[in-house]
């Protein structure tokens, strides 16, 4: 019983929305014809109405009298640049086409292709700029954002601290080796000979004990590297400062015969390790020992003092 | 005719046109036959038609009925003439060779 109401009910709804489309289509027939070039109007409408009643469905009817919008403003675009005259039909009155030499329906499409696109990627943009983008910063904690990130700008190397020049053992002289002959006794590296200095073969003659030998001590020379170049740089940044003992075996022209050694240690095995290497970069510089005028084979050791100084 | 057939450009669209057209040069169309053949939208046909047609190609005239005793308006038919005929061949047998060769 329901049922026999409606379908009357849905019928007649259909029916007018038939009756309604029909009507639109007609209206937009006429509209588009009334549009056309006048000498054109007639025959249009006629023509169009004619075979918008060969269409089956109302929705067939209304594409078609969209169409017949679109045709009515290709034409009107025609006519507008024709420069000559044609007749427009056999019994109808005189047409005047011109040739545009474009197919409407081709940038038709592409129009409304391009505006789809443009409109699908305004709103993904917006999309992303309002929802998505916004949830991500969202998720993003704002105290753990950059802090982390960004590269210590003072954490480099700490500056060094100004040295005290207060204490006396800095107001001492820098390490100075004089080229000049005979024993260091003064500065930051002083020879000392060792007690069981062996002598040259020739010292050992008994005919030498019968008289005194002049006996030179050795030490370092002329060309003697600095101190401050082999003050090891963590050492400098640590304040550390000592005076290292350092034993060397001296050959007759001024080079070691064997590696040196620490004979005292300055208490740091940084500053002993940078004496060390001072001591063998001065190897050719070493001033041999002499008896009686003459350079012999000898070993000795000397100081090696790393202060620290102010402004290096 | 005086018409000037120069200035047709051979689109796609007009291409098609043209084919259902040639099936058989002598039948009379309208412009709701057109469309079923081709399945071109009113936008595009009818320029395409009063084109050709202003180009000599085609002539169209009324269809010779009583639209009362008919029941229905009267179409407008086309028909191609012996220019568009000939130019249409000619246009199709270049298309043809230049796919052959």
């Amino acid at each position: 019983m329901s049922e026999r109401n409606v379908n009357p009910v849905r019928a007649a709804g259909g029916a007018g929305l038939q009756t309604g489309l029909a009507a639109l289509a007609h209206w937009l027939i006429h509209h588009a014809a009334c549009r056309a070039p006048p000498e054109l109007s007639q025959r249009l409408e006629e023509e169009w109405r004619s075979d918008v009643a060969a269409r089956s469905s109302a929705l067939s009817r209304l594409r078609f009298a969209i169409g017949c919008c679109w045709a009515t403003s290709v034409l009107l675009r025609e006519h507008s640049c024709a420069s000559v005259a044609i007749a427009g039909a056999a019994i109808g009155p005189k047409a005047s086409i011109g040739y545009a030499g474009e197919e409407y329906g081709f940038p038709a499409r592409r129009t409304i292709t391009f505006f789809l696109v443009a409109g699908l990627h305004v709103v993904l943009f917006y999309g992303l700029m309002t929802g998505l983008a916004f949830k991500v910063i969202k998720e993003i904690p704002t105290p753990f954002q950059a802090r982390i990130l960004r590269p210590p700008p003072a954490r480099a190397l700490p500056p060094l601290p100004a040295p005290q020049l207060a204490k006396p053992r800095i107001e001492m002289a820098p390490p100075y080796f004089p080229p000049t002959e005979g024993p260091i006794d003064s500065g930051d590296i002083v020879a000392q000979p060792l007690p069981s200095t062996p002598s040259g073969g020739t010292e050992t003659l008994p005919q030498a004990a019968s008289r005194p030998v002049l006996r030179v001590p050795g030490g370092p020379g002329s060309g003697f590297p600095n101190t401050d170049d082999y003050y090891p740089s963590i050492a400098k940044r640590m304040e550390e400062q000592g005076v290292a003992t350092v034993g060397v075996c001296v050959s007759p022209d001024g080079r070691l015969t064997s590696a040196p050694t620490i004979a005292q240690s300055s208490g740091s095995p940084r500053l002993d390790e940078g004496a060390l290497q001072l001591a063998k970069a001065g190897s050719g510089h070493y001033r041999a020992a002499t008896e009686d005028g003459r350079a012999v084979n000898s070993c000795y050791s000397f100081r090696v003092r790393f202060v620290l100084r102010p402004g290096r | 005719m005086g018409r000037e057939d120069r200035g047709v450009r051979m689109s796609l669209q007009t291409l098609r046109v043209l084919e259902a057209f040639l099936e058989n040069p002598a039948e009379q169309l309208s412009g709701a036959d057109v469309h079923q053949r081709c399945g071109i939208a009113s936008g595009t046909l009818y320029p395409i038609l009063l084109r050709l047609e202003s180009a000599g190609w085609f002539v169209s005239r009324w269809e010779s009925i009583d639209p009362s005793v008919a029941g229905r308006p009267r179409r407008r038919l086309y028909r191609l003439t012996s220019t568009g005929l000939k130019r249409a061949s000619e246009v199709f047998a270049s298309f043809n060779r230049g796919v052959l060769t």
